[in-house]
């Protein structure tokens, strides 16, 4: 039974002559306990998708099942408890509220369940020891390195026991180490029984799935079954055919084209010419290189 | 309070202690306000005590007769108050036929008329113009209640001759000494001798009575001769003779003056309280302009209070974001801001009641009035800052309340 049911979803933004389509009448079921990668280039609608999953968007047109209860035309307050107690959030750039420390970040869901401040604490302590950050309760997330500071996110999107954790490419601010200790620990979630969605541009992450959804233009284009360990087969072969969008999706091809070939220092050379946030992706890259 | 708040609470005490100078600022309205509000209480409550107070010294039958006009409510109209103030409603005096009148109506007992007797006196070669010279009747001291401190007040037999009582304060600023019997003054080319001196009046701020420490008062037939007749009465006091007849007597009285006056109510017959009550139109004209600075600096501090509160939802739009996105409802979200506002007011208005405490102890310290700082005011001012918090937090929190959870996560 799907925990997931999406039929023939939308989503348009602006009017008239502007309109946008960002989701072009989207059908997907997602089961429970699938651990699914989404793939595409930028600006093709994976965002959108993890928001309307995610419950912070509506669709325009479209039917939505969470749980086989239709949940589309939900207002914002039953949406709000629907994310609360059954859907986890991840983010890119951690989005931990600077100003609170790391338990008190973590305990936040519970504070929204109205749940006393003791019975808060105990179980942000559990998460906490459960991503591995025991002793860093009372830091403040600028003492955290990005890896920790994911690690605090994950945890907070798992304080409240949810069945779906949505992560929108959560190891898209980290360098490759960082980014194995986030996916082992998606991964170690995904076996306790949880739903994980994920976003990534990385197809060495797609080891981690169980399924992998290519998207393009706002639709999806191949939906891919794959078993954990191997790098899914589309997605190796993705990044030569998928058609460069923007001038970073061109970089990311060349610098990918760069790594196939054996001149070390001419892949080192591009890299060196990319925007100092690039610099991890190009690592990572490497990284997987020298695994192969 | 739920965890839920608890945790706001501390979120905005924490905020508030992060942006001191910020937070300080925008109270400021706040406490000015705050403190006008709770001065204007305290000095209400201080002249009305003092009222009071007066009202029980001079004893509850005193008649206090006026000349003027008064509202149906005893209460002196807003014209009336400037008049109050530039002495301009007293200018009508009373006359020796009115006196005259009070005195035969039924049921008065004492009577002793106050007339103001201009003149500049002098002591020992040195000339006082400030010091009021008041003509009055024997009666005077049982009118008032009012005890000798030393010597004695003049009789019947002596009401024509060139003696005076003086005020308490008189006996050291004019004479330099306690207790001057005997001493000398001249007024109106007259030599007067001092028989004796009033015990200090209850002070009563901006009233007639609190002028008489200062005063001289002299017998009202010698006050009549020496002036032709001209002594300006502006008070006649009433007792009556059965202290339970009082509002009989007040009719009497107001019935025979209208008939003197060719039924003209040109005067006012006064109750006690009611007298001190119009002598405090000064402390009421104070007290609309304090109230009118509370309201305006409250109005203002609300302002600040609405702008930072803004400009904090417009800064901290991606938490609100993040908030959403991991089930804070639009509602709980509403009540973290809402809590905020009112926190920085609240905090304003328990500043504002300490400064209070101070302003009302400089103004005890170097005024006639006697503020009183009750727990009436205090709640009264918490509560003010409390609905100035919600009144004003309201719209910034209903902003951040809707706002479109992904279109605040993408907010930097």
């Amino acid at each position: 039974m799907p925990i997931i049911e999406l039929q023939e979803v939308s989503k348009l933004y602006g009017f008239g002559d502007a309109t946008t389509v960002a989701l072009d009448e989207i059908s997907l079921k997602i089961d429970e306990g699938e651990f699914v990668a989404v793939m595409g280039p930028s600006g093709c609608g994976k965002s959108t998708l993890m928001n309307l999953i995610g419950l912070l968007d509506r669709p325009t047109h479209g039917r939505y099942a969470l749980h086989n209860k239709p949940v589309e035309r939900l207002n914002a307050s039953r949406r709000a408890k629907i994310r609360r107690d059954t859907i986890g959030f991840v983010f890119q750039f951690f989005n931990l509220l600077p100003r609170l420390t790391v338990i008190e970040n973590v305990a936040l869901p519970l504070a929204y369940k109205s749940l006393g401040s003791r019975g808060r604490i105990k179980q942000a302590m559990n998460m906490l020891e459960r991503v591995g950050l025991t002793g860093r309760e009372f830091y403040f997330p600028r003492h955290l390195s990005g890896g920790q500071a994911q690690c605090v996110a994950i945890a907070r999107a798992l304080v409240n026991n949810p069945k779906i954790i949505i992560a929108d490419e959560p190891t898209g601010n980290l360098d490759s180490a960082s980014s194995r200790l986030v996916m082992e620990l998606l991964s170690e979630i995904h076996k306790t029984g949880n739903t994980i969605l994920f976003v990534t541009h990385n197809p060495e992450l797609t080891r981690y799935a169980t399924r992998v959804v290519y998207m393009h233009d706002g639709a999806i284009v191949q939906d891919e079954q794959t078993r954990i360990g191997e790098i899914a087969a589309t997605a190796r072969k993705v990044m030569y055919t998928l058609p460069v969008k923007t001038e970073e999706d061109d970089l990311e091809g060349v610098s990918t084209l760069m790594h196939a070939l054996p001149h070390k220092e001419a892949a080192k050379s591009v890299r060196n010419t990319k925007a100092g946030k690039k610099k991890p992706a190009a690592r990572r890259r490497a990284a997987a290189k020298g695994k192969k | 309070m739920s965890a839920m708040m608890r945790g706001n609470l501390r979120m905005a005490m924490s905020g508030v202690k992060g942006a001191r100078w910020r937070s300080l600022l925008t109270m400021t309205g706040v406490i000015v306000g705050i403190v006008s509000v709770v001065t204007v209480i305290g000095i209400g409550e201080g002249v009305k005590r003092q009222v009071s107070e007066q009202v029980s010294h001079f004893g509850k039958d005193l008649i206090t007769i006026r000349p003027g006009t008064m509202a149906k409510d005893h209460s002196l109209t807003s014209a009336g108050e400037t008049d109050a103030v530039f002495g301009m409603g007293t200018i009508s005096g009373l006359t020796t036929t009115d006196v005259k009148t009070v005195q035969r109506a039924e049921g008065t007992g004492t009577v002793a008329p106050l007339g103001v007797v201009s003149g500049a006196v002098d002591v020992d070669g040195r000339t006082y113009t400030a010091t009021p010279v008041l003509a009055t009747s024997f009666d005077l001291p049982d009118a008032l209640n009012q005890k000798m401190a030393f010597g004695d007040f003049w009789d019947n037999n002596s009401s024509s001759a060139q003696t005076a009582v003086i005020g308490h304060d008189v006996a050291a600023d004019l004479f330099e000494e306690n207790v001057p019997l005997g001493r000398k003054f001249t007024l109106r080319g007259q030599t007067f001798v001092v028989r004796g001196v009033l015990n200090a009046f209850p002070e009563v701020p901006f009233s007639p009575t609190s002028s008489f420490d200062d005063a001289i008062f002299i017998p009202y037939q010698t006050a009549a001769n020496i002036t032709n007749n001209d002594a300006n009465i502006y008070a006649i006091l009433v007792k009556p003779e059965d202290p339970k007849a009082l509002n009989d007597t007040v009719a009497a009285i107001t019935a025979d003056l209208k008939k003197s006056h060719g039924d003209q109510q040109d005067f006012n017959v006064l109750k006690p309280g009611q007298a001190a009550e119009n002598g405090s139109s000064v402390v009421r004209l104070l007290t609309t302009w304090i109230t009118a600075v509370a309201a305006i600096s409250l109005f203002i501090g609300g302002v600040g209070i609405m702008n930072v509160m803004l400009l904090n939802v417009t800064e901290r739009m991606h938490e609100i974001g993040v908030r959403k996105a991991i089930g804070a409802t639009s509602r709980q979200i509403l009540g973290q801001f809402m809590l905020e506002a009112t926190v920085l007011s609240v905090l304003g208005g328990v500043i504002g009641i300490l400064l209070s405490l101070a302003v009302d102890g400089l103004l005890y310290a170097y005024t006639d009035l006697k503020p009183v700082i009750s727990w009436q005011a205090i709640v009264i001012a918490t509560g003010v800052s409390l609905v100035v918090g919600i009144v004003f937090g309201t719209a910034p929190a209903i902003k951040a309340a809707r706002k479109d959870p992904i279109e605040a996560l993408r907010h930097e």
